[in-house]
């Protein structure tokens, strides 16, 4: 092989880096360095003059290798490497140096110190760069068929994106119905459309649609493969009736005798029975048997259901049914959980009767729920005079959940609106903070405090039924200091809604391992980039959308589904993705078997071979992540872009003397 | 660490209390000023306080009767969302005022010292003793009155009249006396 020839670029950033390095002086002294050819530094080498002066030089001086310091490889390895291609040098022959997160930025009080600091890094980039290696990136073929996982707003907007775009989805739900948190709703905010008007024909269209298997009742059991090849097992819950039969008439719930408390679609407000829909809008129409809570599989009589039913649908003996899914890609939007009200014993919730939790209000309002949206009290009939609506239950408090749930504030707006229509009550809300963030928004509140409710800025801290006063006589109190007067008040009243917050579903820990998502410090799922990648996660071919990346409303969630959906579709139009070679590699000559790495491995990328007694690297499930190079024990598993050679040298780079001015001697 | 440029009381304020640089989190919800059962008798609620020490009005802040009017039962604390130890940044605003004789409350002080003296004397509080003694030496006009009160207390046995004492006080005595001279010396340096 003949000598190496490196091009080192060092970058101003502008002030970034030049205002605390001595950008020319680093640029002067690493010429020294053993097989550096050319040395240049750069106002901005991500523009396109900079990137110009890379490829111009590769040609020029016959560059083998090029080492840019600049910012993080996060922000521009993927523009450098691109120049290196154009130029016809393989894109991996060329390394970063960290000049601005590493040194400039963290030493900003000590110029020497960052300037020495930077020297050291473009050295040991100088020095593993020569033992890069050519590698190719993979290429893997993707399926066209999705897996929606969720069948709230999000994943319905998801699953139809994909279908009217002409590829399959596979939409699994684990209620029986699709719909999800927005079906319960009266209302939506600001607009005040009804809930049900807009999300039913999404819903009609999702059950209709000829690209759309429909899969609800039913719950993804694990997950195989990788981007573009997945095996998906789902389990189709036994719903007891028989769908091709079914015509979802009502006969067999209308004559069933076992009335239980709706914890799930009617908050534990309203009823439903042991065989039944959530709601008439439910999509699918057909029943399902709530096994646990039917007489017949407790005495193994009434079959009540089964006498009434006009088509014979009703299965009892139906089983669970397990189906395998081959899908490219898999889209998350599992929802939210409502924070339970419970848990804050100062707010009365389960002890006081008429304080309500928002969710219970959005039934309670809803003209297809209990009291078929008469606002009244516990006692089902009263109407109350005046209402509390308290904001911020179980958000923005570090006992509970620190995060802000960014819906409270605008439904509490419409939970206003809706009890001043209907029963001209007079409404407080108790807020530490107004959000009202989007597009609308302001507007909606500003319609609220003209239609007369009152706002009082602090947090409530007790809900209490002893009077103390005969104003207080029967009523509820909330009991608060009034910030902005700095006096505390007692604010008497009829009914409580509590507007408590969301947080992540009470799986979202299993359901990420499966699906090799992670959860945040709040327990949401973790996207990929905060700003720049907010529905990709660090799988490749799994995204997020919806309320289980994050607390957010309707329209964010449909966004969401959208923007997961435009992800997908680009990756099945390409028909194959490319992923980065830095891979784990194992010599199967010096294998021992002893599959310590195995188990190791966090993306289950790693198979043993039986005949060989061996164990192999799947590369595309892969993500160089080097754990089993770490942990093999006769240290023959090789991590791509990672070699003990580049690491040594990277190593020997770094400890050179910043401080001489003489040329330095190679030190491998 | 926490810190106000140019706002040393307020640092001076989180140096003293454990736990106080939770104080630059305050949110000014102002569940401690509801949550405060002798709310309604102080000056500034606290969350009005923490403003003040976020203002810098050291002044203003420990001559305010709020630390005083602190009962130490700690709802504050509980509910505080961001867990800001209120109660023991009572006690730091407390000791301030007394040190640098600022509190413009001497019944406030007065009580505190004399519910002080039947603890080092006994270890616990005697109610009975602590009425009787604070109310004759402060302001004997209101023995009558509060005499009333004392009277359905004790007949509801929420009074007792002797007073109970728990085993080793010298050995709390000690402690005390070891604490006030290692306060004595930190107060010098």
């Amino acid at each position: 092989m003949s000598e190496p020839r490196v091009g080192v670029y060092v970058c101003h950033c502008g002030h970034n880096i030049a205002g605390t390095v001595d950008v020319e002086h680093v640029a002067e002294w690493a010429l020294n360095l053993p097989n550096v050819v050319v040395s240049r530094e750069n106002k901005f080498m991500c523009a396109s003059t900079g990137q110009e002066q890379v490829e111009q030089d590769i040609k020029e001086f016959d560059l083998t290798h090029v080492v840019v310091a600049s910012c993080s490889p996060h922000m521009h390895e993927k523009t450098f490497r691109n120049a290196c291609a154009r130029a016809g040098l393989n894109p991996y022959m060329f390394e970063m140096a960290n000049i601005r997160e590493h040194a400039s930025w963290v030493h900003a009080n000590d110029k020497d110190g960052a300037t020495n600091k930077a020297k050291a890094l473009v050295s040991a980039a100088v020095s593993r760069v020569i033992f890069h290696e050519p590698l190719e990136p993979m290429q893997v073929s993707i399926r066209p068929e999705t897996l929606v996982v969720g069948g709230g707003i999000a994943g319905i907007q998801a699953a139809l994106e994909i279908a009217d775009a002409g590829y399959h989805v596979y939409l699994v739900e684990r209620e029986p119905s699709i719909g999800g948190h927005m079906a319960m709703f009266d209302k939506t905010f600001p607009t005040l459309d009804c809930s049900a008007c807009i999300l039913t024909p999404k819903m009609f269209d999702v059950g209709a649609h000829p690209n759309i298997t429909l899969l609800t009742y039913s719950e993804v059991e694990r997950v195989d493969g990788y981007v573009g090849n997945f095996t998906v097992r789902v389990r189709k819950k036994a719903g007891m009736v028989d769908q091709d039969l079914c015509t979802g008439c009502g006969s067999c719930w209308e004559s069933c005798p076992i009335r239980i408390v709706d914890n799930v679609f009617e908050a534990g407000l309203g009823h439903r029975k042991a065989i039944y829909r959530p709601f008439p809008q439910a999509v699918p129409k057909y029943p399902v048997i709530d096994v646990p809570n039917c007489t017949y599989y407790k005495s193994g009589k009434c079959r009540m259901c089964e006498k009434v039913c006009p088509t014979n649908a009703i299965r009892f003996d139906m089983q669970d049914e397990v189906v395998e899914l081959e899908v490219g890609n898999i889209i998350l939007t599992t929802g939210f959980k409502l924070f339970d009200a419970r848990r804050v014993p100062n707010y009365g919730y389960g002890r006081l009767e008429n304080v309500f939790t928002s969710l219970e209000f959005e039934r309670l309002t809803n003209a297809a729920g209990p009291t078929e949206g008469k606002i009244v009290l516990r006692d089902g009939e009263t109407p109350p005079q005046s209402v509390a609506i308290i904001h911020c239950v179980g958000s923005r408090d570090r006992n509970y959940n620190t995060h802000c749930s960014a819906i409270c504030c605008m439904s509490s707006l419409k939970f206003a609106h809706l009890v001043m229509e209907k029963t001209g009550a007079q409404v407080y809300n108790f807020y530490i903070d107004m959000r009202p963030l989007h597009k609308g928004y302001e507007e909606f509140y500003h319609r609220i405090m003209d239609e007369g409710a009152q706002f009082i800025r602090g947090k409530v801290s007790e809900i209490t039924d002893a009077a103390r006063s005969p104003e207080e006589d029967g009523k509820l109190v909330v009991v608060c200091e009034d910030t902005l007067i700095g006096q505390q008040r007692r604010v008497p009243v009829d009914m409580v809604i509590l507007a408590a917050g969301l947080e992540p579903r009470a799986d979202a820990q299993a359901v990420g391992y499966m699906f090799g998502v992670g959860c945040g410090d709040t327990g949401f799922f973790t996207e990929r980039h905060p700003k720049l990648d907010p529905v990709a996660t660090v799988t490749e071919g799994v995204f997020i959308a919806g309320a289980c990346q994050g607390a957010k409303d309707i329209p964010d969630s449909v966004a969401q589904g959208a923007a997961a959906a435009a992800r997908v579709l680009g990756t099945i139009s390409k028909r194959e993705v490319a992923l980065e070679p830095i891979r784990a590699t194992i010599d199967e000559e010096r294998c021992s078997g002893c599959r310590i790495c195995n188990n190791m491995c966090p993306y289950h990328a790693i198979d043993f071979i039986e005949e060989k007694g061996v164990s192999r690297v799947n590369p595309a499930l892969c993500k160089g992540c080097g754990t089993c190079v770490a942990a093999c024990p006769s240290q023959v598993i090789t991590g791509a872009h990672f070699t003990f050679d580049q690491l040594m040298a990277e190593i020997d780079g770094i400890l050179v003397d910043v401080l001489s001015d003489q040329p330095i001697v190679e030190a491998v | 660490m926490t810190t106000r440029q140019g706002n040393m009381f307020f640092d001076r304020v989180v140096k003293a209390t454990p736990g106080g640089e939770l104080l630059a989190k305050c949110l000014q919800c102002g569940s401690c000023g509801g949550s405060c059962p002798s709310g309604a008798d102080m000056d500034h609620t606290p969350r009005a306080l923490f403003a003040m020490i976020n203002a810098g009005m050291e002044n203003e802040v420990l001559s305010s009767n709020t630390p005083w009017y602190c009962v130490s039962c700690y709802a504050c604390t509980t509910r505080c969302p961001q867990q800001i130890p209120i109660t023991d940044l009572m006690y730091t605003l407390k000791e301030m005022a007394i040190r640098t004789g600022r509190y413009d409350h001497p019944r406030a002080a007065k009580f505190s010292e004399t519910f002080i003296g039947f603890v080092e004397q006994r270890g616990r509080s005697f109610e009975a003793g602590l009425a009787t003694r604070y109310h004759l030496f402060h302001h004997p006009q209101q023995v009558v009155k509060l005499g009333l009160m004392g009277v359905g207390m004790l007949r509801r046995n929420r009074l007792p009249l002797r007073p109970k004492s728990i085993r080793g006080v010298d050995q709390l005595q000690a402690i005390l006396t070891e604490a006030k001279a290692i306060a004595a010396r930190e107060v010098e340096a």
